[in-house]
């Protein structure tokens, strides 16, 4: 019986610890005007650029307590958007992003690693076609400030690039790279800004 | 040289004669003659069954077109047809047109989707798309009144209300169907084809619908 109460009180202790820990960072909400999810993909010579245009997400993030921030994002791969329906068709198709059986791709970080001068690494799990991978994905804190239009408001940004082979995705099977018409290496920026309640 | 003359106002007089045919005949070769002469960005990236599939989808629903136009031609009466066949018998190709027709937009549908991944164009940047969706449903709702009125009980005047106003919205919706959702008819000759195409058959019906309100007779 006191060793139950024990254990009970050191789980209640814990938790209450943990919900501290997550109390104290910020929750932002993503605003969707100046938030995107952007890829340029080489086609034969030229490249194609495009966005996702349909997502959800989270950003917990504080600074100073990096253990309990958090980035997760849920963009709809039928959303994708290169400026030709005809193309973006084709993109949702199974040759590409197979938008019918999976509607969803997700990343949710795991891990945040300061690397200075408000870099981080964002480690987590990227979702795509059903197989989740680790990826690192590199942000760039850009600031934090009272946002100049919204009283009340914080506002945070971040940026962020990385390069991904798609083949390595499953995105597309590798038929438009042998015939040299789609590169497989997706250039991709995050660029997002997320407000919050002073 | 009298007989020369005689010999050739016969040639001359059978070629009139087969005009009815010889024209709208070419009208179909050079339609279906589109999807290869002005083939669209879209085959390029299909292979294997999905390029069969788009291609034949591309052309089912020329085809479909075509015989919508003509469509509206026969039910319409208008005079020449109505003088050399008998509105009798443009009724019934109309009725048995229809029922074709249809079975061609669907199979149009079907093959692009199938082409497509079944992935259907369900936003707004696909508004072609979802053009020639509505004028499916409206076919196929005009077909079905059509062909099961009297077991519906539908009276007649306001089922022939319907029916002319799905003539009269079905031209424009499925030119603009054609030239917004195919690259083919994006710019040059089958573009400026289809424009003087849909006009030309707007332009017919008018004059064959002013001619019975006279008090003329389309035949």
């Amino acid at each position: 019986m006191k060793r139950t109460a024990v254990t009970l009180t050191i789980l209640l202790v814990l938790c209450s610890a943990s919900s501290a820990l997550s109390a104290e960072v910020r929750s932002w909400e993503l605003d969707k005007a100046h938030t995107n999810f952007y890829f340029t993909i080489d086609h034969i010579f030229s490249k194609v650029r495009g966005q996702f245009n349909d997502y959800s997400g989270e950003v917990l993030f504080d600074p100073e307590n990096l253990a309990a921030s958090r980035f997760s994002f849920a963009i709809k791969t039928a959303s994708v958007d290169t400026g030709i329906a005809k193309r973006d068709k084709h993109l949702q198709s199974a040759d590409f992003f197979d938008a019918g059986a999976y509607p969803l791709m997700t990343f949710v970080s795991e891990k945040i690693i300061p690397l200075g001068e408000n870099r981080y690494q964002v480690a987590g799990k990227f979702t795509v076609k059903g197989v989740a991978y680790d990826l690192q994905l590199p942000m760039t804190l850009v600031g934090i400030k009272a946002h100049p239009a919204v009283q009340g408001q914080d506002v945070i940004g971040f940026n962020g690039t990385l390069t991904i082979d798609r083949l390595a995705y499953k995105v597309g099977g590798g038929k438009f790279f042998d015939m040299g018409v789609v590169g497989r290496e997706v250039e991709i920026l995050v660029s997002l800004e997320a407000l919050t309640e002073k | 040289m009298a007989k020369g003359d005689t010999r050739g106002k016969g040639s001359a007089a059978g070629l009139v004669r087969l005009l009815p045919l010889l024209v709208p005949a070419g009208l179909l070769v050079a339609t279906l003659a589109v999807p290869f002469v002005y083939e669209t960005q879209t085959l390029w990236y299909k292979s294997g069954s999905d390029k069969t599939l788009l291609r034949l989808g591309q052309l089912v629903g020329l085809l479909a077109v075509y015989l919508l136009f003509l469509q509206l031609l026969l039910g319409a009466r208008v005079p020449p047809l109505a003088s050399l066949y008998g509105t009798a018998t443009l009724l019934r190709l109309h009725q048995r047109n229809g029922l074709f027709l249809a079975l061609l937009a669907i199979s149009h549908a079907t093959l692009i989707l199938l082409a497509e991944g079944l992935l259907p164009p369900l936003a707004w940047k696909f508004w072609p798309e979802l053009v020639g969706v509505f004028l499916l449903a409206i076919l196929l709702l005009t077909v079905l009144l059509s062909r099961f009125r009297e077991q519906l009980r539908l009276p007649y005047r306001p089922w022939r209300v319907f029916h002319r106003g799905v003539g009269w919205l079905a031209l424009p919706l499925a030119t603009v169907h054609v030239l917004f959702v195919s690259e083919s008819f994006a710019a040059g000759l089958p573009r400026y084809l289809l424009l003087l195409l849909a006009a030309g058959v707007a332009v017919w019906l008018l004059a064959a619908r002013l001619t019975l309100r006279r008090g003329g007779t389309a035949s």
